[in-house]
């Protein structure tokens, strides 16, 4: 249960948690837009666009790993050090409406949680990491190369806690009447170390190799790009080290003794937050005192009575092994938690170590495929990419049912069967709404195979691996014992996995829907009805159009290296490349924005962007407005 | 038709530390067509862009219709609308000039900052859609044009403007030879004093159609200048501004025959 992303999918938070997570959200984006439409601030439109065009692409960069793994970054940590953090926080948050929009990546109803976590809570992280941490260093030193790394390390991990957060209080606050949990099923103790170990690890290696990478490369090639977030660095731009000076990544070894510093590093940080979320343990639940906080800290909805049973007999084993020899202090739950976040981590570590040892031995040839290298994966995903993006296009020009809809109608209607999927507490409403978007697909004309494919097995894979283990880990009504090891399934947690698995199928499948028949720039129109503000509208607009630009770009940049690579390449030289590509793409980018910039200005931008309302609501939009309302008030009514 | 588009006096202007122009003067009559010639690098994009006021030289004066440009001039509400509305420019780069979602869009981009009203700006992108023959483009995607579709679509987004003054940068630069055509059609139809066009190439090939007079540049100073036919002979002037390069081959008559002489060749792309 390691989740290479920490994007949210739909059906895993509740609609209380998307909501108050998109209302947290909504300050931080109106003082980001504020101070984005200043006219001094005329050249971040396009500097923003351009930088969740370039983070989407990163996001897709398979960046190669000690152990001989791969991961993907976020990208948060470049972005807060080039933008400053108000910035980073629109760029980021755009990067992750597309993805979820065109690309199923998030859910539609958990763009809030997920903007949050890793938009606002990963650049302002970052960002504060990166200025303490470089202090007063020139922009040249060796020092701030060091900082973006740890800010990208500790922003991604910082934001995976969120997330991890936001699912534990899941089972807690939301239950259906026999007492399954309703959306994700893992309490706390179980959720942040699950989460944890795969950032703290894989998703942390990765987002440190990229935001050091960054750095190293805009030292050697536009050091000044690092002076918006460097007021203290001395005045005068020290020379930068000779152009030639291969980039500056740590090695292997390297990479691990700082992986290891900062394993040791992070719980402690985590802890000296407080006693807040993670540490709640479940003597808590019977603790009126403690049950108030957790309350107010909840929205103040309160916890169940009982501490749930799975709570406590995970707990016991969690800190099982250690607390009968231990002395007092080791037996607080802090430590036991700091102890076993390490040693998960160094079990993770252990097995992916021996799992590439394994590999390596294997005999190639005899029908085994041959391995793919990070090159070839990256250089293949980046044309998935802009594959599905065109198909989607060509899907949406054709003359279904739902292709000839009203933008505006559509994103109403179909957001309010998402939401509606997302709400009931009942399994068959929940396979009624997923019955009908099937048939909305068929009028549209979209091939099942398409949808058993991209949606339904896709979903199933990943929702069903993280659902498997809640059949046995939810306390409740036995109904089956697993023979030898005498797990018992659970009635609650059949109709958990049941839950989880069913809404995050209805939500992919109306988002592929959306994403299938609807264009563009019909969307973006569509959004300027409903008063979406004309500065988030543009920069949308522009993300999307320089997306491919990028897309390409990347794709040509690593298949030429692919045709001119012989011979297997050393871990070290596989991450200066990725580093390097990288580099080159955030070089393109910048300097594409600043041109762009000049075209717009030579067309008479003057910071205040003006776009073409148009689109009426005719009366017949109305109507299927309103079926499309009703049949999601409806489901909501019966799945109550 | 004696007046003055623009009147460039001993401009200097550095990138990035690097001299980008030096010292360079040069006078261009409204209505009048003229290329300006020279390498990759030799300052000819950097001349465009102060021309269309995009940035500000750092010594001499540049004036437009008699009056100063300075980006103290270019804050006036008034004086900015006016500029724009009437000096266009046409990037290099068409990925850089096509930023909107479509094509459409990109036309009614320019027309809604000037803050034209609503129902005029959409006959006039019609018009210019059909005049320029991309109608049936006007709901693509950038990403969704061939080479020559974004060059016509950049130019006509421009154009949308009826700018006086139209500047090109490389108009048809990295085009096939029915894209390249059309592009020089449209230049040669502009050769009836109707517009005052600026165009920076480097293809000698078609220069006597789209040019009344050229000026050729080496390394940010202005080489010399003349009507297209003087310019096209004056061999010495080419090489030095590295547009054609001598070169010696030998010609198989008899052994060792080995004959230097000036060829003229195009450079193309950059």
């Amino acid at each position: 249960m390691l989740p290479e992303t920490m994007h949210i999918p739909d059906g895993y938070l509740s609609p209380s948690t998307c909501v108050s997570l998109a209302a947290a959200a909504a300050p931080f984006w109106y003082v980001a837009l504020k101070r984005v439409k200043s006219a001094l601030h005329a050249r971040l439109i396009p500097l923003i666009s351009l930088f969740a065009a370039f983070s989407f692409v990163i996001m897709m960069f398979n960046l190669p790993l000690p152990g001989g793994t791969t991961g993907h970054a976020v990208g948060m940590g470049v972005a807060s050090i080039v933008l400053g953090p108000w910035a980073s926080i629109l760029a980021i948050s755009i990067a992750l409406t597309i993805q979820a929009v065109f690309f199923g990546d998030g859910g539609i109803t958990a763009i809030g949680a997920n903007c949050f976590n890793m938009a606002i809570v990963g650049s302002l992280v970052g960002y504060a990491t990166y200025r303490m941490a470089a202090w007063r260093a020139g922009l040249g030193s060796a020092r701030r190369v060091v900082a973006a790394g740890l800010a990208g390390y500790t922003a991604i991990n910082v934001a995976a806690l969120c997330a991890a957060i936001e699912f534990g209080i899941q089972p807690l606050l939301f239950r259906d009447a026999s007492g399954a949990p309703l959306y994700a099923p893992y309490p706390l103790r179980i959720a942040i170390p699950a989460m944890m170990i795969g950032h703290l690890t894989l998703a942390g290696l990765a987002e440190l190799v990229i935001s050091s990478g960054m750095v190293a490369y805009l030292q050697r090639t536009d050091p000044g790009l690092l002076r918006l977030t460097a007021p203290n660095a001395p005045a005068s731009d020290e020379p930068i080290r000779a152009a030639g000076d291969a980039m500056r990544l740590p090695t292997g070894r390297k990479l691990w003794l700082a992986l290891a510093a900062l394993l040791i590093l992070t719980p402690l940080g985590i802890l000296a937050v407080g006693s807040a979320w993670g540490e709640w343990s479940a003597r808590d639940f019977s603790d009126p005192q403690a049950r108030r906080e957790i309350a107010a800290a909840s929205h103040n909805q309160a916890p169940p009575p009982a501490a749930p049973r799975g709570l406590e007999r995970l707990s016991s084993v969690w800190t099982a092994p250690l607390s009968r020899y231990a002395p007092s202090f080791i037996r607080g739950a802090s430590f036991g938690y700091l102890v076993s976040a390490m040693v998960g981590v160094g079990l993770i570590i252990a097995l992916a170590l021996l799992l590439n040892w394994v590999l390596a031995r294997l005999p190639a040839g005899a029908g085994r495929r041959r391995r793919k290298s990070f090159v070839e994966k990256t250089a293949r995903g980046l044309l998935e990419a802009t594959g599905q993006a065109l198909f989607a296009e060509d899907m949406a020009a054709t003359g279904g049912f739902l292709q000839r809809l009203d933008p505006r109608v559509k994103l109403i209607g179909i957001g309010a069967l998402i939401a509606a999927a997302v709400a009931v507490h009942r399994l068959w409403v929940l396979a009624g709404i997923l019955a009908l978007g099937v048939a909305l697909a068929l009028a549209s004309h979209i091939p099942m195979r398409l949808l058993a494919a991209r949606v339904w097995l896709a979903v199933l894979a990943f929702t069903g691996a993280i659902a498997l283990p809640a059949i046995f880990l939810t306390p409740g009504a036995a109904v089956w014992r697993l023979p030898l090891v005498e797990w018992q399934v659970t009635q609650q947690g059949l109709r958990s996995a049941g839950f989880l698995i069913l809404r995050a199928e209805t939500a992919a499948t109306l988002s592929m829907l959306l994403i299938l028949t609807t264009l563009w720039t019909r969307l973006l129109r569509a959004l300027r009805y409903f008063r979406a503000p004309v500065v988030v509208v543009a920069i949308l607009g522009m993300t999307y159009r320089y997306m491919f630009l990028f897309l390409a770009t990347a794709r040509d940049m690593f298949e030429s290296r692919e045709s001119r690579m012989v011979g297997v390449l050393e871990p070290a030289d596989r991450r200066r490349m990725a580093a390097a590509s990288a580099g080159v793409l955030l070089g393109k980018t910048l300097q594409v924005s600043g041109e762009v910039h000049l075209a717009m200005q030579a067309r008479g931008f003057r910071g205040e962007i003006r776009l073409l309302d148009e689109l009426q609501m005719r009366p017949n939009d109305w109507l299927r407005l309103a079926a499309f309302v009703g049949a999601a008030t409806l489901a909501v009514w019966l799945g109550r | 038709m004696t007046e003055l588009a623009f009147d460039v006096r001993d401009v200097s202007y550095r990138y990035n530390q690097v001299a980008a122009l030096g010292g360079l003067s040069m006078q261009v009559k409204r209505g009048e067509r003229v290329a300006l010639l020279g390498a990759n690098g030799s300052g000819k994009s950097t001349l465009l862009r102060l021309l269309a006021g995009l940035c500000f030289p750092d010594r001499g004066e540049i004036s437009f219709l008699g009056e100063s440009l300075t980006e103290q001039r270019l804050q006036d509400e008034e004086f900015f609308f006016g500029f724009r509305r009437r000096v266009g420019l046409v990037f290099q780069n068409a990925d850089v000039q096509l930023f909107s979602p479509s094509v459409f869009d990109e036309l009614a981009f320019g027309p809604l900052q000037l803050r034209w009203p609503a129902q005029k700006i959409r006959e006039r992108v019609g018009e210019v859609l059909r005049s320029m023959d991309i109608a049936h483009l006007q709901d693509r995607a950038p990403h969704r044009l061939s080479g020559g579709e974004k060059k016509r679509v950049a130019l006509a987004s421009v154009l949308v403007l009826d700018p006086e003054v139209l500047l090109l940068d490389e108009p048809s630069g990295a085009l096939d030879p029915s894209s390249q055509a059309r592009i020089v059609d449209f230049l040669v139809s502009c050769g009836n004093g109707s517009k005052t066009v600026i165009i920076a190439t480097h293809d000698l090939d078609t220069l006597e159609d789209i040019a009344d007079r050229c000026y050729v540049f080496a390394n940010g100073r202005m080489a010399g200048e003349g009507t297209p036919l003087e310019v096209l002979h004056n061999v010495e002037l080419l090489e030095r501004a590295k547009l054609i390069r001598p070169h010696a081959h030998v010609h198989a008559h008899g052994e060792g025959a080995v004959q230097p002489h000036p060829h003229v060749h195009r450079h193309e792309g950059g």
